[in-house]
């Protein structure tokens, strides 16, 4: 009707070393990101990401990006994502890849498949942890996150304490 | 974009209904300088149109595919070539272009077709005696 409406993209940011994943912040990002679309698309998709577009959550802990595009245009801008060889934040260059996870049109709809995405992850680690203590955190983790109000912050609190430990 | 009716399945007759079928446009243009004493050439040419393109639509416009198919040194015109989807983009470029090497610069466009053919009627040019 009269909303406005929009398309969200999650992006999961890889690096090569875990340690930078920590430097990154949400500006550093939007910069690369609408430095790679002036690149691609020129003057008409600088343009194009005037209005409308915003970083709107980004998880340093496990790279996860939150765009926001509005829905007239955001095909074009996706398509320079692949673009983005670097993130420069605090004066350090660190080289990365964006990797799209999901699109979808309201936040509420990620929240949910973000929940979905951590426990996916944290099943993944779980063969991957190396002493009992670990594994019984993990576990713990991953039945927080099957409770009926199933809050993200919970699941995302147990894997960046999941991964300060494996480092 | 074309359509086809097909008036009488039983019928003798079928009526085919095209809308933009021509796969190219061809546009007549001529480039205005400043100094009227420059040269280009025939490559200086087309690389300070896909600049152009390059500046307002990016990587991805400087990949558009067109053609020069004619070009006259002396009068700094030349025809070229594109495929129809790719028009408005020459043509938005061609427009906002606005200096070369320091000099002011204009594109004048004369004629647009998708037909060559319609090109060689001019009416601007036509002299009345």
């Amino acid at each position: 009707m009269v909303r406005v409406k929009r398309r969200y993209l999650l992006c999961e940011v890889n690096v090569s070393k875990r340690s930078d994943l920590l430097q990154l912040d949400d500006r550093a990002v939007a910069t690369a990101v609408r430095a790679a679309v002036a690149l691609t698309h020129g003057d008409y998709g600088a343009a194009h990401c005037l209005i409308g577009f915003s970083v709107k959550y980004l998880n340093a802990h496990t790279g996860m990006v939150f765009l926001r595009f509005p829905k007239s245009c955001y095909k074009l801008l996706w398509s320079a994502l692949p673009f983005i060889t670097s993130i420069e934040a605090r004066g350090k260059k660190i080289p990365c890849f964006l990797n799209c996870v999901h699109v979808g049109g309201t936040i509420r709809t990620f929240q949910k498949f973000l929940i979905r995405y951590n426990t996916q992850q944290l099943h993944r680690m779980l063969p991957k942890c190396k002493d009992e203590e670990e594994k019984q955190q993990v576990r713990e983790a991953i039945l927080q996150c099957n409770l009926p109000g199933g809050k993200k912050e919970a699941s995302e609190d147990e894997l960046e304490s999941e991964e300060d430990e494996e480092e | 974009m074309s359509v086809v009716v097909k008036k009488d399945e039983s019928g003798v007759y079928q009526r085919v209904v095209l809308k933009n079928a021509a796969p190219h446009h061809y546009v007549n243009v001529c480039l205005v300088l400043e100094d009227e004493s420059t040269k280009l050439s025939g490559v200086e040419f087309k690389l300070f149109i896909v600049s152009g393109l390059k500046s307002l639509y990016g990587e991805v416009g400087a990949a558009l595919p067109f053609d020069v198919l004619k070009y006259d040194e002396d009068k700094r015109s030349a025809l070229l070539r594109v495929y129809s989807r790719g028009l408005v983009k020459l043509w938005s470029s061609l427009t906002l272009l606005g200096s070369y090497q320091n000099q002011a610069c204009a594109f004048r466009v004369l004629q647009v077709s998708p037909y060559l053919l319609a090109l060689t009627g001019n009416s601007r040019e036509l002299q009345l005696d």
